[in-house]
């Protein structure tokens, strides 16, 4: 490190040569020669002067922290080891590392609950992709036919990295990329229908029912004569099978740019079979996730013929529903690494 | 958007009840945040006549009054004219004003939804009072205090407040989200002609709201010119003067309706305004025509370092990019978003300018993010507005004005560029059945569309639709159907499911493994983690990672969540201590997920989302040995479960791999290869890591590389049964300590497979001690029990002897091993 300001330069020798001689190596940080620059600063008038020398203080403090810190790592003494060996010298059977015992073993709830997911649409006829967690602008909006600049946009409250990438809000980033790779499909007169699960983001206030990442299960289905009946049926198949009793399922209109009609879903209380309780907020009814018929600028912009092809996708989030399935309270239980919560499952 | 029920029934001519009225919003227009029965705030309150008004004997500020009700509240203490007593200390009251009068037992609606302020009979300084004449603000219709609320003539005496005034409603609070694409329905008049079409029952709009509108003008003397420098963003810019203003309180019914909807109202002018938005979702903004100097009402781009103060005081510095309304100079106004201070419309105001303007959304919906400003007229232009009902809106505030401050158009101007043409959709019956999968009959579709005022005519076995200028969204053939299919009713859809191919799904070899590599660590007793994918930034310092190469979020919500994670390991690590301190001594926990290093792309040109598996095991109590070996016997568990076979634990090469996490401690760390590819790192960390993160002393771990693996994976293997019995002996070797395990092993597996090769041996070669004496490090003892076997015959000890002896011997030659 170079100082421009003569002083500073020659405390900074000085301080260096000082560290090289400590016993305790910390103690530089308290050194007479630091303190009296932090002095000197204080005595100057402000201005750009006092400013740099600030700066450059503080940039000499830093080094110096930084000195003490690699230094100051303890150094326990390793024996060498032989990393080819299955086990350490000299260790009894009885001490040798095993594996942990199995009953202390724990898968997390909300994968376990998603293989049990897939596997349902597997048997239905769907395939899986997982979703990308950093992704660009035009697959998060342009291509499911989002306006530049439009207010639909605003909904989404995406995280951005520097260089303008995009944390996906929802696993639709992902459906621009199944319909064109699945498009040749259609042509030999099969069905596209793909689930995508994947973690999603939203910049939003965490509470015991937000967080800003979550897991999202996308669907797609495109073929001839598809209507919006199907989704219904879809949707309803799918749930009924995942909770093992007949679940109802309701739509309400919404709106999506990237689907046309656009619903959100709700499904029939799975406690209380719309008697009303606590779960539902006694509407006998627990919203889910949107969907609808998918957009024909979403198709064409993926190349398929908007005209001859229709289809639906929906979207839900899986802490939802392992939370309605567990009753648990709190959605940030599931990335808190607590292992009192995780062991509980299985 | 909130909105009240009587106003909806009112102006559609629906009549369901409330239930029924909530039901069929939910489901067919849009779902409901929240009802908020307005009504119940006002039982109890009731319109009186003062009859007489005298000072308090032993209060100045304290009025008597005697009051006149009807007679309609029952139990209350009358005098012998069935007059009720009741103290007040407003200045302004006076006997022969029209009252609101909480009666005892009643609660000040201002309060009921906080804590409920109930009125009681009570002696104010020895004068029994029943009950209270209440303010504006005490009745929750906005600020003012200052005297109780006097109300009109026209009110009946005796009757209830909240009737009269149409304050016994309830107030829905619809999704914004549903109405994202539709501007019409951010007005009570399109929710209504919505509930009319959901109902199925026609909508007439207002005679006024129409198309071809004229605003009355006259002539005042008073020059208004409208210069529109902007017309990029303002598609339609109109204004029009109206004079002789007198400003005032807005009548009582103007007064609730807005305070019922949360408006606060301000005064007769402001309060049209405000009224017309939300009738018709149209914002518009008055200015004291007066302090407009020049008579100019200009709108054009913004300059840098121009100043605005604002409605409510809070000056802003305008950067160049907004749009603003100006008197021909200088800024009045920050366009669709906020008028300001200076033309702001007050008490002494008697010339107004009434602007009318549309502004462009995506240009409205910067403005309020650069500036923060989120204001109802914002939340309705980034909605894209109507260029075409501006006159209508606009003749229609002036004759409320005229109705109710008195004030008299003069001239009005319109600068308008090509408004958008009307929309017409051609579209097949047969295509919107085929979309909802029913079967609606054409002249029911044109039933249901007509009912919101579309245009249909059938020609061709095609419904021929022209969209209402009001609907902005109309575009393509589909929005028909949504229209249609909304307005039927979703329920009505029939749930079929789309026939099947049965042809098997193929599965995803990632997902695949993801779910193998779960079940086999839960197998081996490991807690499977999720943690996030954004970490801090100081977590990734403490674990030796350049910062440099993580993708940087530039609107973290904290700096907690400010990176994207380069790899899981340092996550899992940030979880061991806590679970320590909760009382786990002893663990493994695991994560499947997904790291991005800044600038590794992948074939989409986009960053490269690494698939990994990360495992830590700890211990809080030192264990038997280096903990490296603890990780390294789950990772050869899990390499085996996968059939992995032929992993190889190598030296790290920190000067030639760029792959190598730097949390790993060198000397206490290997790289796992297979067949020349690397598909991982195991190992312990490095001291000022598990310093910085509290790491045990007992802690390692490993990364494995999902892409890797899933290449390698095998099926499991059988080998069928010998009938001949298998030798076992045991072999030792001592040898130089630096000789490696895998060094040795190899050699004796070479010397077995050699062997194996010429008299069809086959063999079974496992560890079974690595021994030092602690006097002698130079050297050290490795013994193997190798199980031999012959699949055609027993073996002799005579043959195995002189096997073992061979082997003896090559080690002694070759590697300077001694058999112990």
């Amino acid at each position: 490190m170079e100082y421009k300001n003569p002083e500073i330069a020659e405390a900074a020798k000085q301080l260096k040569a000082e560290f090289g001689r400590l016993q305790n190596k910390r103690a530089i940080l308290r050194s007479p020669s630091l303190t009296a620059l932090y002095g000197r600063l204080k005595s100057l008038s402000t201005g750009t002067d006092r400013a740099n020398f600030g700066k450059e203080v503080n940039e000499l403090k830093k080094e110096l922290e930084g000195l003490v810190k690699n230094q100051i790592s303890p150094a326990i003494a390793l024996k060498p080891i032989d990393i080819t060996a299955p086990f350490d010298i000299n260790i009894s059977p009885a001490q040798r590392p095993g594996l942990l015992p199995a009953e202390t073993g724990s898968k997390h709830p909300l994968m376990s609950e998603l293989e049990k997911i897939l596997d349902i649409f597997a048997k239905m006829g769907f395939g899986a992709v997982e979703s990308r967690e950093l992704d660009d602008d035009y697959h998060m909006f342009t291509s499911l036919n989002f306006a530049l600049d439009h207010s639909a946009r605003d909904e989404y409250d995406t995280f951005v990295t520097d260089e303008g990438l995009i944390a996906p809000a929802h696993t639709s980033t992902m459906q621009n990329r199944v319909l064109k790779e699945h498009k040749a499909d259609l042509e030999q007169g099969k069905a596209i229908a793909v689930v995508i699960p994947g973690r999603t983001f939203r910049n939003e206030d965490v509470d015991a029912r937000h967080d800003h990442t979550f897991y999202q299960l996308e669907g797609v289905y495109v073929s001839q004569g598809v209507h919006a009946g199907m989704l219904v049926a879809t949707i309803r198949t799918w749930l009924s099978n995942y909770y093992g009793r007949d679940i109802k399922i309701k739509i309400q209109p919404f709106y999506f740019p990237f689907t046309e009609p656009s619903f959100e879903f709700a499904a029939s209380c799975m406690f209380c079979e719309e008697k009303g309780c606590n779960i539902c907020s006694h509407t006998g009814w627990i919203e889910l996730g949107g969907c609808g018929m998918i957009h024909p600028n979403v198709l064409k912009e993926a190349g398929i013929d908007a005209v001859k092809y229709t289809g639906f996708a929906w979207g839900f989030g899986i802490e939802r529903l392992v939370m309605l399935k567990y009753a648990v309270e709190d959605i940030r239980h599931f990335e808190s690494g607590n292992l009192k919560f995780l062991r509980q499952f299985k | 958007m909130k909105v009240s029920l009587n106003w909806i029934r009112e102006l559609s001519g629906v009549t369901a009840k409330t239930p029924e009225l909530l039901e069929i919003i939910g489901s067919r227009l849009g779902a409901i945040d929240k009802v908020t029965d307005v009504g119940g705030r006002y039982e109890g309150i009731f319109i009186a006549k003062v009859v007489s008004c005298e000072n308090h004997p032993s209060a100045d500020k304290l009025y008597v009054c005697l009051i006149d009700d009807k007679g309609v509240v029952k139990g209350v203490k009358r005098n012998s004219k069935g007059l009720v007593q009741v103290v007040c200390g407003a200045p302004n009251v006076k006997a022969g004003m029209l009252v609101a009068w909480v009666a005892p037992g009643g609660v000040v609606p201002a309060t009921a939804d906080k804590e409920p302020l109930v009125i009681e009979v009570k002696e104010v300084r020895g004068v029994a009072s029943s009950g209270m004449l209440a303010s504006a603000k005490e009745l929750g219709l906005g600020d003012n205090h200052a005297g109780i609320l006097e109300l009109d003539d026209s009110a009946k005496i005796g009757a209830s407040f909240a009737k009269t005034y149409e304050l016994d409603d309830q107030i829905i609070d619809i999704e914004n989200k549903m109405f994202t694409h539709r501007p019409d329905c951010f007005g009570i008049l399109g929710v209504a002609r919505e509930v009319a079409g959901i109902s199925h029952q026609k909508f007439s709009s207002p005679g006024w709201y129409r198309q071809d509108a004229k605003v009355a003008s006259g002539r005042l003397g008073l020059r208004l010119e409208i210069k529109n420098d902007a017309p990029k963003f303002v598609p339609r810019f109109s204004a029009v003067v109206i004079g002789g203003v007198k400003v005032g309180p807005s009548p009582v019914w103007l007064q609730a309706t807005l305070g019922k909807l949360d408006i606060k109202p301000v005064n007769n002018v402001v309060d049209i305004t405000n009224y017309m938005m939300i009738l018709s979702a149209q914002p518009l903004h008055a200015y004291d025509y007066d302090k407009v100097a020049t008579g100019i009402l200009g709108v054009r781009p913004s300059r840098t370092g121009e100043e605005l103060k604002l409605l409510g005081g809070k000056s802003i510095k305008l950067k160049t990019g907004a749009v603003v309304i100006t008197d021909g100079r200088k800024p009045i106004g920050l366009a669709g978003i906020m008028g300001g201070a200076d033309t702001e419309v007050s008490a002494g105001t008697q010339n107004i300018i009434l602007e009318c303007a549309t502004f462009d959304p995506n240009q409205t919906r910067k403005m309020a993010y650069e500036y923060g400003l989120f204001t109802e007229a914002a939340t309705r232009f980034t909605k894209r507005m109507s260029p075409h009902q501006n006159m209508p809106v606009l003749a229609r505030a002036a004759e409320l004005i005229h109705q109710l401050a008195g004030g008299v158009p003069g001239s009005s101007q319109d600068a308008k560029n090509s408004l958008p043409k009307p929309v017409r959709i051609s579209v097949a019956p047969d295509f919107i059945n085929s979309r909802l999968g029913l079967d609606i009959a054409e002249v029911e579709m044109k039933r249901l569309l007509t009912n919101v005022e579309f245009q249909v005519d059938t020609a061709l076995g095609k419904l021929n639709v022209a969209a209402p200028f009001w609907r902005t969204d109309i575009v393509i053939a589909e929005d028909i159907v949504e229209e249609i299919g909304r307005l039927y009713g979703y329920e009505h859809l029939i749930a079929e499911l789309p026939t099947k191919n049965i042809a098997p799904v193929e599965k995803d070899p990632l997902l695949e493994l993801k779910a193998n590599l779960r079940d086999i660590l839960a197998k081996a007793g490991g807690n499977e983690l999720l943690t996030y994918s954004f970490v801090h930034g100081s977590l990734m310092q403490n674990a030796c990672q350049n910062l440099q190469k993580a993708y940087h979020l530039r609107n973290a919500i904290s700096p907690d969540l400010q990176y994207y994670r380069q790899s899981l390991t340092p996550s899992l690590m940030a979880k061991v201590h806590p679970a320590i301190k909760t009382g786990f001594g002893e663990f493994a926990i695991f994560e499947l997920g997904k790291g991005h290093i800044r600038g590794l792309l992948d074939s989409e040109k986009l960053p490269k989302e690494l698939e990994k598996l990360a495992l830590v095991i700890a211990s809080k109590k030192p264990k038997f040995g280096a903990a490296y070996f603890s990780a390294k016997k789950l990772c050869d568990y899990l390499l085996h479960e996968l059939g992995i076979n032929e992993a190889r634990y190598t030296t790290i090469d920190l000067d030639n791999s760029t792959q190598t996490p730097a949390y790993y401690e060198p000397s206490r760390a290997a790289e796992l290869k297979v067949g020349g590819r690397t598909i991982g790192q195991l190992g312990e960390y490095r001291a000022s890591v598990r310093l910085a993160l509290k790491l045990p002393q007992y802690c390692a771990g490993f990364d494995l590389d999902l892409e890797e693996l899933m290449d390698l994976v095998a099926l499991d293997r059988y080998q069928p049964l010998n009938r001949y019995p298998a030798i076992e002996q045991d072999l030792c070797l001592r040898s130089p300590t630096h000789l490696t395990y895998e060094t040795l092993t190899n050699f004796v597996r070479r010397e077995l497979d050699q062997a194996s090769r010429q008299h069809g041996y086959k063999y079974v070669i496992d560890p079974l001690d690595i021994f030092q004496r602690d006097a002698e490090t130079s050297h050290k003892q490795t013994t193997w029990r190798i199980n031999l076997s012959h699949f055609g015959r027993t073996l002799t000890t005579t043959e195995a002897n002189h096997l073992f002896d061979n082997l003896a011997a090559a080690a002694k030659k070759q590697l300077g091993a001694e058999r112990v």
